[in-house]
């Protein structure tokens, strides 16, 4: 399996500060970004904290190939070990982030969103809370796969309020879930099977507020280049208005070079040699 | 502290402190804000204080919410609106303090709700467009083979199901020519997906797939000599 990543991240044109966080980890494959709110340092803080514990987490459970009973939290049986992993890391990030607040006056209020995504050869991991996205571009398509967690989506999935309306709502920007507001928290994880060329894009909403996902796929599907494409989609975001912070992690996948011939190709290699 | 100012006939005729989190108004006694007036819903809006800011949202009442002489779902108040619930008016007056502050926050901001009070405004909403919110149960996917085993009903309860030959597989397919993984069917934000995976050809309804394929109520599915049926059915409650 072969991946080629980049990720980006701009403070905008609006904001003093970056409240945004992303981390890439090669070895295991793991991406990450979250987008932090809170007075002060406090969004910083909550951001860089969430993808730090998601991180070490995760790693440490990958290496040690631990049992899924031995995790925060209880196990999701709808899921696979890995996924279990990206979930019981989300957990306990927010965990951790709830007690900070609790604790420290100068951290009350603090939260974030987060997006995860785990890349195998066999499988790929999409895990969020909030209003950050996954994204697949596959060939010709755009396919979400995060669930965004906002007042507006839910009027509109229950059919109170029309699209235009969700466009212009000011509760747009109120989170239903976040990392940091209560102990517990729901996280919705999905599982894929990645196909060569797949491209997955993970971004905050200071793009999605301005780029269109039409917009977002046609810029994706015409490069090649990871790290180009990011800063494309940063300025793409900033002329249209820059108003918030703006994260975006690109990630290619191509050679997965699983074992998933059936006998006919076995036998065709065998005579090949 | 913000004030908010009832108005009929060009005379004021209350003001109320806004000294909680909430505040409603609406025909109904119970509401914060009683308007006694017939062009008024009984619960008709609602403000809510996020962070530093007034929202408010028309509960779906039958003659609706204007601010500033626009009809609005939500809106996000600024100093001296104007906002219209029948023939009364409502204007908001925020004090020196927050009105600096809601200057300072953009409309893009990201901000929470706290978990009780979203639930409610929802509910509120919907029950007056006589939804439950309570009974929006999750649909839940479920193979049915029609052809070449005796599996009979599978319900699809992971987010990827796996077809094929492996031991490893939720749906285990046998034959000489079965890949180790024939098609996955995953539980997406948009609904389930079949990918092809192992180089055998994947059929639904009769037309072979290339890739990834959104499947509808009563897709029919050839895998070889397998035949199956999708389709989704209300879940169980969980807890």
């Amino acid at each position: 399996m072969k991946l080629t990543a980049a990720g980006l991240s701009d403070v905008g044109l609006k904001r003093g500060s970056n409240e945004d966080y992303f981390a890439m980890d090669t070895s295991t494959h793991l991406y990450i970004v979250a987008d932090g709110m809170g007075g002060h340092l406090a969004g910083e803080i909550a951001s860089k904290v969430a993808v730090e514990v998601v991180q070490k987490n995760v790693n440490r459970w990958i290496t040690e190939s631990s049992p899924e009973d031995e995790l925060f939290d209880f196990p999701d049986n709808t899921l696979s070990r890995r996924g279990n992993y990206i979930l019981s890391g989300i957990k306990l990030a927010n965990r951790v982030i709830y007690e900070m607040s609790r604790e420290y006056a100068e951290y009350k209020g603090m939260g974030t969103t987060i997006v995860v995504l785990a890349v195998m050869p066999s499988t790929v991991i999409a895990a969020n809370v909030g209003d950050s996205k996954i994204y697949l571009i596959r060939g010709n398509m755009i396919e979400p796969l995060s669930k965004e967690h906002s007042m507006v989506n839910e009027q509109l999935e229950m059919g109170l309020i029309s699209k235009e309306e969700a466009e212009t709502s000011p509760l747009r920007h109120i989170l239903t879930r976040n990392l940091g507001s209560s102990d517990t928290v729901d996280v919705d994880v999905f599982e894929v099977e990645p196909m060569n060329n797949d491209r997955f894009l993970l971004c905050t909403d200071g793009l999605t507020d301005h780029v269109p996902d039409g917009e977002i796929l046609r810029i994706i599907k015409d490069g090649n280049d990871p790290e180009h494409l990011c800063q494309q989609l940063v300025s793409e975001a900033n002329e249209r208005g820059g108003n918030d912070n703006i994260t975006v992690s690109l990630i290619f996948v191509d050679r997965l070079d699983r074992e998933r011939q059936g006998i006919l190709k076995r036998f065709w290699r065998f005579f090949r040699r | 502290m913000a004030r908010v100012i009832l108005v009929f006939n060009k005379k004021v005729i209350k003001e109320y402190p806004f000294d909680k989190e909430s505040m409603t108004i609406g025909r109904n006694e119970g509401n914060d804000i009683v308007i006694d007036n017939l062009a008024v819903s009984g619960l008709h809006a609602r403000i809510d204080k996020a962070e530093d800011t007034y929202i408010l949202t028309d509960l779906q009442s039958t003659n609706g919410t204007f601010v500033n002489d626009r009809r609005i779902t939500s809106h996000r108040l600024q100093h001296k609106d104007k906002i219209t619930v029948g023939k009364h008016l409502l204007f908001v007056a925020l004090s020196k303090e927050e009105q600096a502050k809601v200057q300072d926050t953009g409309l893009d901001k990201t901000m929470i709700l706290d978990t009780a009070r979203q639930k409610d405004l929802l509910a509120k909403q919907a029950e007056k467009r006589g939804m439950e919110v309570t009974t929006k149960k999750e649909r839940i996917g479920v193979i049915s083979f029609i052809d070449g085993s005796d599996q009979g009903e599978i319900q699809l309860t992971k987010k990827l199901t796996k077809i094929g030959k492996a031991e490893t597989s939720e749906i285990r397919l046998g034959g000489l020519l079965m890949p180790p993984t024939a098609a996955t069917i995953s539980r997406r934000p948009n609904g389930y997906a079949i990918t092809t995976t192992g180089g055998k050809t994947v059929k639904v309804n009769n037309q072979s797939i290339h890739e990834s394929h959104f499947l509808k109520d009563f897709d029919t599915i050839e895998i070889g000599s397998y035949k199956f049926q999708f389709y989704t059915q209300e879940a169980e409650d969980k807890e």
